[in-house]
């Protein structure tokens, strides 16, 4: 194995050696040792991006003929488990995906305190970031990552399933669960939950919590961060209620910890559900799983009553930062410089049914998306909740107590003490 | 015996050691192995254990020394006390039941049966299938849906009352993870018994029946003390598996649902590849590795002498 040879065989071998007790983790260290000045560059990017990464990378690389790539992609899952090992083992890819903001191991902050990020304040493109979004962009003021725009979060739905039940998009609470009563009496299962899925567990959660805690509090983070707020004393109790509400009413499939995200992915392709919270990100895969992908359409999942206290989530998609350690850093730059340009941030958010950071002129935006843009439009709209949380517990801790909810061995106040002790834990 | 056959003996006996007290061959073909062993085991093994003493995520220089505080947070952690109740029930239903599945099937086939060998190949086969391909394939069979996997087969005998979500109910999914690995491994135990079989003499169990005992009574008398070897092998193989199981567990359930079916091991591995606690997960695969050497010393303590007595 080729190591670069920057790297301390101290500290790799101390590294190996935690893996080493660990006695199943020896086949997670791999890598190419591909920082080296040689050849194209690597590139690793998240399953999710790929559309817009790859056309990126393709259009620079025709304009740029001593361009050359070496693109990979992995699964969220596998993400973070194979890149953190190549972080630490000081083999890194000179390009990689990077979660914005804080909350997850793999998150800008996280990797940028360890100095594992090269520094994009310079580039110009950084300067267009809107305010709202810089929490996710900088830390200490300088910019790490880029990243296209902001995906959504809310009901992907297939329009002859409610075409079937006679029923219209919900704009309140109350009428979602009529909705879901009526689809539920024509057979059809109002909301497919592949919560064995860790990742999945939360996006119902992060659908109502903008309505319940945000449109009240706009400053809830703050409060967290300051310790003047707790979840367990907020409205995420409500917010969690409401999502066993929808389980004990059955407008879940049954089983949902033992259905996966696929699976849930192909009931609503195929009609046999009627609609599951997701992420835009996700869009192009219920599209592929379905037999008339024009039939998809999206609305914001509603949390209240009160038409106007219903905000939505609307994170920053996950971006690319430039390895601190790579030796190819220079050209990684000028790739991510180039990515900066108003017409490649909406051809690689269209690519990824996301919202563009910025654009000159109207931008193209997905059409199903268009029932989110008022809300973005009028601030009504909160970054996904991990992306504020101090450490990379918090959000695990999220999908676990969930998961234990939904299989009736916590109630809703426990599940949020032990989110509230995760948050309170150090960075 | 002549004098001269004994001195042939003592010399051949002596061969391996160099006279003038140096390294005897065989170490010296042993040097090279043992050599890249220290080096890629351990020696990473002793010196990543000192990271179990810092603040360290896995990632970046930032480093510092904690003492023993990932060994105090480690005892009033819930999540890790949990996963220990999980991973020694696990290593329960292991060790008994897969023994127990492996002494029938021993038994089974030592037979005189026809299609002995065949059974055999049949009983042996999951073993030598990648955990990871059985992980998956049992998942499909696990299938929460009434009309696939399992739930299918057990409404089509009658059984739909039994139907189960095998995996995403947290009552249940332990034991649904310990029934792949007791399926997929039950073939490896009895390949030993089986072994152990063959070396229990056919004259001994001759002269029991010419003396009028049962089946039961010669294999209490007889097979099973002389099985003491292969239980040994057995027992020691199942416990530091299960105490160490990973990978069906990840793939299967990922700990899930909720913290249900975590292990020591997934703990670890969550701690630092999850959390970003690459110390506090050195921590665990200390105190982890440390258990399983002190039940292995204890077991093989008591199992040899048992042995002995037999």
């Amino acid at each position: 194995m080729a190591l670069d040879r920057s790297v301390s065989r101290r500290r790799l071998l101390q590294l190996a050696g935690g893996a080493t007790l660990a006695g199943a983790l020896s086949a997670c260290g791999g890598g190419n040792g591909s920082s080296s000045s040689g050849g194209p560059l690597k590139v690793i990017g998240a399953g999710s991006q790929e559309a817009g990464l790859r056309k990126a990378l393709d259009d620079y690389k025709k304009a740029h003929s001593d361009f050359d790539f070496n693109l990979s992609f992995s699964p969220a899952d596998q993400l973070q488990t194979a890149l953190r090992a190549q972080l630490a083992a000081g083999n890194a890819p000179d390009l990689h995906a990077v979660y914005p903001g804080n909350g997850s191991a793999m998150s800008m902050v996280q990797l940028s305190k360890a100095n594992l990020l090269a520094d994009l304040s310079s580039q110009s493109w950084t300067q267009k970031i809107p305010t709202g979004f810089k929490g996710a962009f900088q830390n200490d003021g300088k910019t790490f990552i880029f990243s296209p725009g902001t995906s959504v979060l809310g009901a992907i739905y297939n329009k002859k399933a409610f075409a079937t039940a006679g029923v219209e998009v919900p704009t309140t609470w109350s009428e979602l669960l009529s909705v879901c009563d009526k689809l539920k009496k024509k057979g059809i299962v109002p909301i497919a939950l592949g919560a064995q899925t860790p990742w999945v567990t939360q996006l119902i959660d992060y659908a109502l919590v903008p309505g319940t805690v945000y449109a009240k509090t706009p400053d809830f983070d703050d409060k967290m961060t300051a310790g003047s707020a707790s979840f367990a004393d907020s409205g995420w109790a409500d917010a969690m209620d409401k999502y066993l509400e929808l389980q004990k009413k059955g407008f879940f499939n049954d089983n949902p910890n033992g259905t996966t995200y696929e699976q849930a992915t192909s009931m609503v392709g195929t009609g046999k559900a009627a609609m599951a919270v997701q992420v835009s990100a996700v869009l192009q895969a219920f599209r592929a799983a379905s037999p008339t992908p024009d039939d998809l359409g999206m609305f914001p999942f509603p949390a209240t009553d009160v038409a106007a206290d219903n905000w939505i989530p609307g994170g920053v998609v996950v971006g690319i930062a430039v390895s601190a350690k790579s030796k190819k850093a220079e050209a990684a730059k000028k790739f991510i410089e180039y990515c900066g340009q108003p017409e490649i941030v909406n051809a690689w958010a269209e690519a990824v049914a996301c919202v563009p950071l910025y654009s000159e002129g109207d931008a193209k935006v997905d059409p199903v998306l268009k029932p989110f843009l008022p809300y973005l439009k009028d601030n009504k709209a909160v970054p996904f909740m991990d992306q504020r949380w101090p450490n990379a517990e918090v959000q695990p801790t999220h999908f676990a107590v969930v998961q234990e909810l939904l299989g009736g061995k916590s109630t809703v106040p426990a599940a949020l003490k032990k989110m509230d002790e995760a948050y309170r834990k150090s960075a | 015996m002549t004098v001269t056959a004994q001195a042939v003996r003592r010399d051949a006996v002596k061969a391996p050691r160099r006279r003038g007290g140096g390294i005897a061959p065989p170490w010296l073909f042993a040097v090279p192995a043992l050599l890249i062993y220290a080096l890629v085991v351990l020696y990473p093994a002793f010196s990543g254990a000192g990271s179990a003493f810092t603040d360290w995520s896995g990632v970046g220089a930032q480093r510092s020394f904690v003492g023993l505080d990932n060994f105090q947070q480690l005892f009033h952690d819930d999540q890790a006390l949990g996963a220990l109740r999980n991973t020694l029930l696990l290593t329960l239903a292991i060790v008994v039941v897969q023994n127990g599945i492996g002494l029938l099937l021993a038994l089974g086939v030592h037979t005189g049966i026809k299609s002995r060998m065949v059974l055999r190949v049949i009983f042996f086969a999951p073993v030598v299938v990648s955990p990871v391909m059985v992980s998956f394939l049992w998942k499909y069979v696990y299938n929460p849906a009434p009309d696939a996997g399992l739930n299918a087969a057990l409404g089509a005998i009658g059984l739909g009352g039994l139907r189960q979500d095998w995996l995403g109910n947290p009552s249940i999914a332990l034991w649904s993870v310990a029934f792949t690995v007791i399926w997929q491994c039950a073939g490896y135990s009895m390949v030993i018994f089986l072994a152990g079989l063959e070396g229990v003499p056919a004259e001994l169990h001759e002269s029991a029946m010419v003396d009028g005992a049962g089946t039961v009574a010669r294999f209490r008398h007889i097979t099973w003390p002389l099985l003491a070897p292969a239980v040994t092998i057995n027992m020691m193989l199942s416990t530091v598996g299960g105490l160490t199981l990973f990978t069906q567990i990840i793939a299967m359930t990922n700990g899930g649902p909720g913290y249900a079916t975590d292990t020591l091991s997934t703990v670890l591995y969550k701690q630092a590849f999850v959390f970003g606690k690459f110390g506090y997960s050195t921590a665990v695969a200390l105190v982890l590795a440390i258990f399983v050497a002190a039940v292995s010393f204890i077991q093989i303590g008591y199992l040899r002498s048992r042995e002995t007595a037999a």
